[in-house]
């Protein structure tokens, strides 16, 4: 349960979420003033559930299942709350936050190892 | 999120607070009861050991009056409310005495 | 109610109706608890005097065991909590019966003697309010338990009640009407912790579950509860006191053999029946890493320190049980996730908050039709509670910095100046103006937490309580921040105030 280890299921989680509220009309017009079409809508859904996987599995990895999980659970809250704030006050940053968040969940990832 | 008949009849008024002051007295009183009975039900009949039976039937309890509660609100009328309630607290009451809850010395 | 409505309507009308009635004292649970995840922190800022000197155990527990014996030699029980890192003194409690009341003492480990440390509860109180509210501890829980029932069904109510969960999962539209603002707010604070809210409300039930649903006990036990937790592996079996009086080892004798048997040191040792032939000491280890709340344990004969047993293995369904008790109360959260569970318990608070704001704001009056005395209690119940609370904590804490040291019975000067401030700003704020009401009764606790920096540093001043004055600071700048929005709303709509007067202020 190290630091380095929590930043990147939450790094994870909040690209994930982000895919995923792109996926909904409203928010994907709020961020490219376009609606989102049919094809995209797949994709990003799965990105984003992939995202929330990976955020999982990064979870258990570094804390085991028992402590895991709920470290996990707390991580999804934090990031869907930032995906929220973002969309509220900065939308058009969504996407760039989003896609940022994954090299630094990759730099996150060797500290996490070290442990 | 409605907050009642707006506008209605002093009589109807009244009908309703009456209604839902039985439905609250129900729920608290009555989802006690129905949780209560049942905690103490699993504790004699669920396999295992007697302290694991015991765990269990505490932790089970609180979801047990939150469903009776939630039943007592959304049942259509008052009477059928009473009567779901009534009906479980029947079956408890006789699966306790079937248990052997009730008899001098008790089960155990 | 009366008449046949779907399931749907029979939530939202429950939801509604049980938020309201339990709402403010559900706000104040909820905040006392969330600062509880930081109780020992508090603890520590509370009483400056004490450093982190690490004490030999053994030493402090049979100094301890004599200060006991002089104060109460005729106990029910004793119970000494060893020096650790996290707290350097002892803390001793004594009771004559289990039905209190507990007297406690801190002592300082190297002299035996009451440690020269100001008089203060620290973090219990805001602990302590968590689950009793200041009242005598059997109706303060009750009372806590009842609110707790109804936020779950409040909770489940709630989950029917909202249609569009993925849809609205993102949603904040702070563009719009104040309402679907305010309604906004509730969503997404209470869906995006929903597994927190319904965890934490579950698990303090369960944390009580023994004085709320004695009749599993009362069923297999014939309500001998003792004797379910030592067969459940929760405490290790007790025995009747013989009833004449019997020599006793030192206590370090019996933690030094604790210490030898385990290879650790205990957290606490607790005696029973002290000066009974029959009288008995049990050590208390730290939980093993997990989730899980089982503390192992040994009792030893207080007389010749022999083994008299220990804990039993828990078996799947205790073990579930006290998951869920370990998870109410987070001691296994290192501080990144304590941090987490700490800004859920803060999102559990703003659920409840903008959901009393919610209610008011639904019911203004659409015109300039005067209000209702329901609607004008409700608003001024909720800034009294929602602004004035946060006063009285900062009361609470500039008050154990603010008043002198040598003080006759500062601990209940300190609660007192916590209730008092809370009452007077929520008078306060029932007089402001109107639109103002908001920023104004948000800004004064917010001015009151940023002065805690600034007094701690004048008054005790030093290096290691500058994370505690930065979180006080922090916490501050969040409260001047809601008033600022509150502000913003309030002063927008302030030039037609004429016309729109009461739309929308809560």
């Amino acid at each position: 349960m190290t630091v380095p280890a929590l930043i990147l299921s939450l790094l994870l989680a909040f690209s994930g979420f982000s895919a995923l509220a792109l996926s909904l009309d409203r928010h994907h017009r709020a961020v490219f003033r376009s609606p989102v079409s049919q094809a995209r809508i797949g994709s990003l859904r799965a990105a984003g559930w992939s995202g929330l996987g990976l955020s999982f599995a990064a979870a258990v990895t570094f804390a085991g299942w028992s402590f895991g999980p709920v470290q996990w659970i707390g991580a999804l809250t934090g990031a869907a709350l930032a995906v929220v704030a973002l969309i509220a006050y900065r939308p058009t940053s969504l996407r760039a936050a989003a896609l940022a968040a994954l090299p630094l969940a990759a730099l996150t990832l060797p500290l996490a190892l070290m442990r | 999120m409605s907050a009642g008949p707006v506008g209605a009849r002093t009589g109807s008024m009244r009908a309703y607070r009456l209604a839902v002051a039985g439905r609250v007295l129900m729920a608290g009183i009555g989802g006690y009861a129905v949780a209560a009975l049942a905690s103490a039900l699993l504790a004699l009949i669920l396999p295992g050991a007697r302290a694991e039976a015991v765990s269990a039937a505490l932790v089970a309890s609180f979801a047990i009056m939150a469903a009776a509660v939630v039943w007592v609100f959304a049942a259509p009328t008052l009477g059928r409310a009473a009567l779901g309630l009534g009906f479980a607290t029947a079956v408890l009451i006789a699966a306790l005495w079937l248990a052997g809850a009730f008899q001098p010395g008790g089960a155990a | 109610m009366s008449r046949p409505r779907s399931f749907r309507q029979s939530m939202a009308w429950l939801h509604t109706w049980s938020g309201l009635v339990v709402g403010w004292v559900l706000f104040a649970i909820f905040v006392t608890g969330t600062a509880s995840y930081y109780r020992t922190e508090v603890s520590h800022w509370m009483r400056p005097e004490l450093t982190d000197a690490q004490a030999d155990p053994v030493a402090a527990a049979t100094r301890a065991g004599a200060f006991l014996q002089r104060t109460m030699p005729d106990a029910a029980g004793w119970s000494v909590m060893l020096p650790s890192a996290g707290s350097p003194a002892v803390t001793v409690y004594w009771w004559r019966s289990f039905a209190g009341p507990f007297h406690h003492a801190l002592l300082d480990p190297v002299t035996g003697e009451r440690a020269a440390v100001r008089d203060t509860q620290g973090g219990d109180f805001l602990y302590r309010f968590h689950y009793e509210l200041n009242l005598p501890p059997m109706w303060g829980r009750w009372i806590v338990s009842a609110c707790a029932m109804i936020l779950l069904i409040a909770l489940i109510s709630g989950i029917v009640t909202h249609r569009r969960i993925f849809v609205d999962f993102f949603t904040f539209r702070r563009d719009r009407s104040a309402q679907r603002g305010w309604l906004d707010a509730h969503n997404v604070m209470g869906v995006l912790a929903l597994p927190f809210h319904l965890m934490i409300v579950y698990t303090g039930l369960v944390t009580l579950s023994a004085m709320l649903m004695p009749w599993a006990v009362k069923a297999a036990y014939h309500g001998d509860l003792l004797r379910y937790y030592a067969d459940a592996g929760i405490m290790v079996a007790g025995r009747p006191p013989a009833g004449h009086p019997g020599p006793a080892m030192p206590l370090g004798e019996i933690v030094a053999r604790a210490m030898a048997a385990t290879g650790e040191t205990p957290e606490l040792v607790m005696v029973s029946n002290p000066g009974d032939a029959a009288a008995s000491v049990t050590a208390y280890f730290e939980e093993p890493p997990g989730l899980a709340h089982l503390h192992p344990q040994i009792a030893y004969d207080a007389a010749t320190g022999a083994e008299l047993g220990r804990v039993g293995e828990a078996g799947a369904a205790t073990r579930t049980g006290a998951v869920m008790v370990g998870l109410h109360e987070a001691h296994f959260a290192a501080a990144p996730l304590r941090f987490l569970f700490f800004l859920c318990g803060l999102m559990g608070a703003a659920t409840v908050a903008t959901g009393l704001v919610l209610w008011s704001v639904a019911r203004a009056p659409k015109n300039a039709a005067p209000e209702g005395l329901g609607l004008h209690l409700v608003r001024i119940l909720n800034l009294g509670t929602i602004a004035g609370l946060p006063a009285g904590l900062a009361a609470y804490f500039l008050a154990n910095r603010l008043l002198p040291v040598p003080l006759d019975a500062r601990a209940e000067w300190e609660i007192g100046a916590f209730f008092a401030v809370w009452v007077l700003a929520a008078l306060a704020s029932a007089l402001y103006p109107r639109p103002l009401a908001w920023p104004m009764a948000l800004a004064v606790p917010g001015l009151a937490f940023l002065a805690i920096p600034g007094v701690d540093a004048l008054t005790v001043g030093e290096v290691r309580f500058v994370g505690f004055d930065l979180a006080m600071a922090a916490v501050g700048l969040l409260l001047l921040g809601a008033a600022r929005l509150a502000g913003r709303r309030a002063l927008a709509r302030y030039p037609v105030r004429t016309r729109l007067h009461g739309t929308a202020e809560a």
